[in-house]
């Protein structure tokens, strides 16, 4: 089942070189799925830091997106691999407290610049739901 | 600084397994510098610890707190007030610090988070090095700032042993041979007349054999 | 009292031949008496390594004390990796007390390479301060901290030293150190490059070191093509040329131990000839028997009576 459609909540940190006009076009979602779906602009996405994916899982998100330019063409030069190596520090942490690794993704824009948040957006809703909901979020889901 | 390593999540479980009120306690000094104690670092371990008690169903408590050192009593003396609240207290800090507030709290049941491992410098971003093994009786001004005692393998004081090639240690090709870089330093200063006479053994009791050594100034008691 | 073989060897001015006896995993006497049977009148003496590599053998001292009593002449290798200065100024004396006349003093292979790499790696001094205390023992009859001993041990002191390793420029340096910590004669590590040695030894004779110690040149067979790429890429501080690597490989399998025999006495012929070598020092490690062969087609057979 798609992840939409799996009643998953999904956090998604992105750069916002990708969609300047992102505080705009992300809205439709934003009321389609209401508090299901975060949306984290980023003045890079090199400025993640693991705290903030390991806070997103831990207010209930069942899965993580970290959004960055594609590779050779973050603004700031190397913030989309230090994006990388965050986000694979994480994963190693939260699998040490079993949870999936793969709960955080990171997802690299594709090149073509800009693209519209509300799109990608969807494309990831409408992929296949490989976790369930997080265990974190209790008996109570 | 002192440097320290995070334990494995499973062993921290382990140790705070009997407790319901757990207070994380960070240090903003040599933990912090190298990432393993500091406020972010307490903060990443107690989400964790709380996401894994509520995805296993347990009622627990975890709050987070960061001392600006743990190994001095005027910083400790800042968990006095909040410190009943609590059944254990998970400390970031290195062993010192760990057995410092343990002392002011001798109640109080303290666990450690992290190993404490070497004195070292941060080499670069991510990259710490141990310089130091605390001997008690620095020769640096011998050997061009270069430490036999920790960087020599052997901890020859009239190398290079028969086993140094292309500057690397034989030990560990990752290693640059510290009698290498002690001789090339030495040279390029000018100062290789330092080698010239056989450096006496050591005096190790400087170091260990006795228990726990310490410093004691009168000038500086209050 | 007996004396010290390699010693009157080497002050009568003959070239002086060593080898060495690599000590069983076990506790089996009759291997040391055996290779030293083997080795008895091919040699002027013999060294005994000290859990080399960091395996643990049969001691040193216990293998020498045997070998004295098959009527060798043993050197006793000791590396400062096991023991502390107690020890170590112990077993000098009690190496004497035996009998035993030659002491090598070593730092010792690391024991990260053996198969106790979580022993404690003792160090508590380095081979230079080993030289230099043995020496004041014995000329002194002092140990470390100028405590008298009642009789002092009676030891021929040498050093090792690899004039492969890094950095080139001083090993002469290092070895004009050793010499005057006491080393009164040195065995160097094997010798492939003979280009890099005599080098090395012009250094030595610049130095004005020939005339201060007796140096003894080392040389270990090789027996196969793939032995000599080991010791290349593997061993830490050796030196073997391509030009050697690729002679092995240029003979079939079956022969390669012969060629190695004849590299090594090819080197034996040519250290010879270098001013300043005293002697040879043959370092094959469970291959004794071909110490025999080196010896006699090297013309160095028999020894000379001294």
């Amino acid at each position: 089942m798609d992840q939409k459609n799996a009643g998953l909540n999904i956090s998604i940190f992105f750069c916002q070189q990708i969609d300047p006009n992102q505080d705009v076009n992300r809205r439709a979602l934003e009321r389609e799925l209401g508090n299901r779906i975060r949306f984290f602009p980023l003045p890079c996405s090199g400025r993640i830091d693991s705290l903030h994916l390991m806070r997103a899982l831990e207010s209930g998100a069942d899965k993580v997106y970290v959004i960055t330019c594609p590779e050779g063409a973050c603004h700031y030069r190397e913030g989309n691999m230090r994006a990388r190596k965050r986000v694979a520090y994480t994963q190693g942490l939260i699998e040490e407290i079993g949870l999936e690794g793969e709960r955080l993704e990171l997802i690299m824009a594709p090149a073509g610049l800009p693209v519209n948040i509300d799109e990608l957006a969807r494309d990831l809703l409408s992929r296949e739901a490989t976790t369930g909901p997080s265990p974190v979020r209790g008996k109570t889901a | 600084m002192i440097t320290a390593e995070r334990k494995p999540i499973s062993e921290i479980k382990e140790m705070i397994a009997p407790y319901k009120k757990i207070l994380v306690v960070g240090c903003g000094s040599c933990v912090a510098e190298c990432a393993s104690g500091g406020e972010k670092e307490v903060g990443l371990l107690a989400s964790a610890l709380r996401m894994d008690s509520k995805a296993s169903g347990k009622d627990v408590e975890i709050k987070e707190m960061t001392l600006d050192r743990q190994c001095v009593y005027e910083f400790i003396d800042q968990l006095t007030d909040v410190v009943d609240q609590y059944d254990v207290i998970l400390s970031l800090g290195c062993g010192a610090g760990v057995q410092a507030v343990a002392e002011v709290f001798p109640k109080v049941h303290i666990v450690p988070a992290l190993n404490t491992t070497f004195i070292g410098q941060t080499k670069e971003a991510g990259l710490w090095i141990e310089n130091c093994r605390g001997c008690g009786d620095c020769k640096l001004g011998f050997f061009a700032a270069v430490c036999p005692v920790t960087r020599c393998a052997k901890g020859l004081f009239n190398g290079p042993c028969g086993g140094s090639k292309t500057d690397r240690c034989e030990v560990d090709p990752d290693v640059p041979c510290a009698w290498q870089l002690i001789v090339s330093r030495l040279e390029d200063m000018g100062r290789l007349d330092l080698l010239c006479k056989v450096h006496p053994p050591a005096d190790w009791s400087k170091q260990q054999g006795k228990g726990p050594r310490k410093i004691y100034r009168e000038d500086q008691r209050s | 009292m007996t004396e010290s073989r390699l010693k009157k060897v080497l002050q009568s001015g003959n070239f002086a031949v060593t080898a060495e006896c690599g000590p069983p995993k076990g506790a089996d006497p009759e291997v040391i008496k055996s290779k030293g049977k083997i080795l008895k009148d091919y040699v002027d003496s013999v060294n005994v390594t000290d859990n080399q590599t960091g395996v643990v053998r049969l001691c040193s001292l216990a293998a020498c004390a045997l070998l004295k009593a098959e009527g060798l002449d043993p050197v006793l290798q000791m590396v400062t990796r096991d023991r502390n200065r107690i020890a170590l100024q112990s077993d000098v004396l009690g190496a004497s007390a035996l009998g035993i006349r030659n002491i090598l003093c070593l730092s010792g292979d690391h024991q990260s390479f053996g198969n106790q790499p979580q022993a404690k790696g003792v160090f508590d001094i380095d081979s230079i301060q080993f030289v230099q205390t043995v020496r004041t023992m014995r000329d002194a009859g002092e140990v470390i901290g100028g405590d008298k001993l009642t009789e002092p041990p009676h030891l021929f002191i040498g050093a090792a030293a690899n004039p492969f390793a890094d950095p080139f420029k001083y090993r002469a340096a290092r070895l004009a150190t050793k010499v005057d910590a006491g080393a009164e004669f040195i065995q160097t590590q094997c010798i492939y490059n003979l280009d890099r040695f005599k080098q090395w030894m012009d250094l030595v004779r610049d130095s004005g070191l020939d005339s201060k110690v007796y140096i003894l040149g080392g040389i270990t067979p090789l027996k196969s093509a793939r032995m000599a790429e080991y010791m290349a890429k593997n061993v830490a501080g050796m030196d073997v040329p391509e030009e050697i690597i690729n002679r092995m490989k240029s003979v079939p399998a079956k022969e390669q131990r012969q060629e190695g025999v004849k590299i090594a006495v090819e080197t034996v012929q040519a250290l010879q000839a270098i001013k300043g070598v005293h002697g040879v020092h043959i370092m094959a490690i469970e291959w004794e028997d071909v110490v025999q062969q080196i010896v006699q087609e090297a013309k160095l057979f028999p020894r000379p009576q001294v």
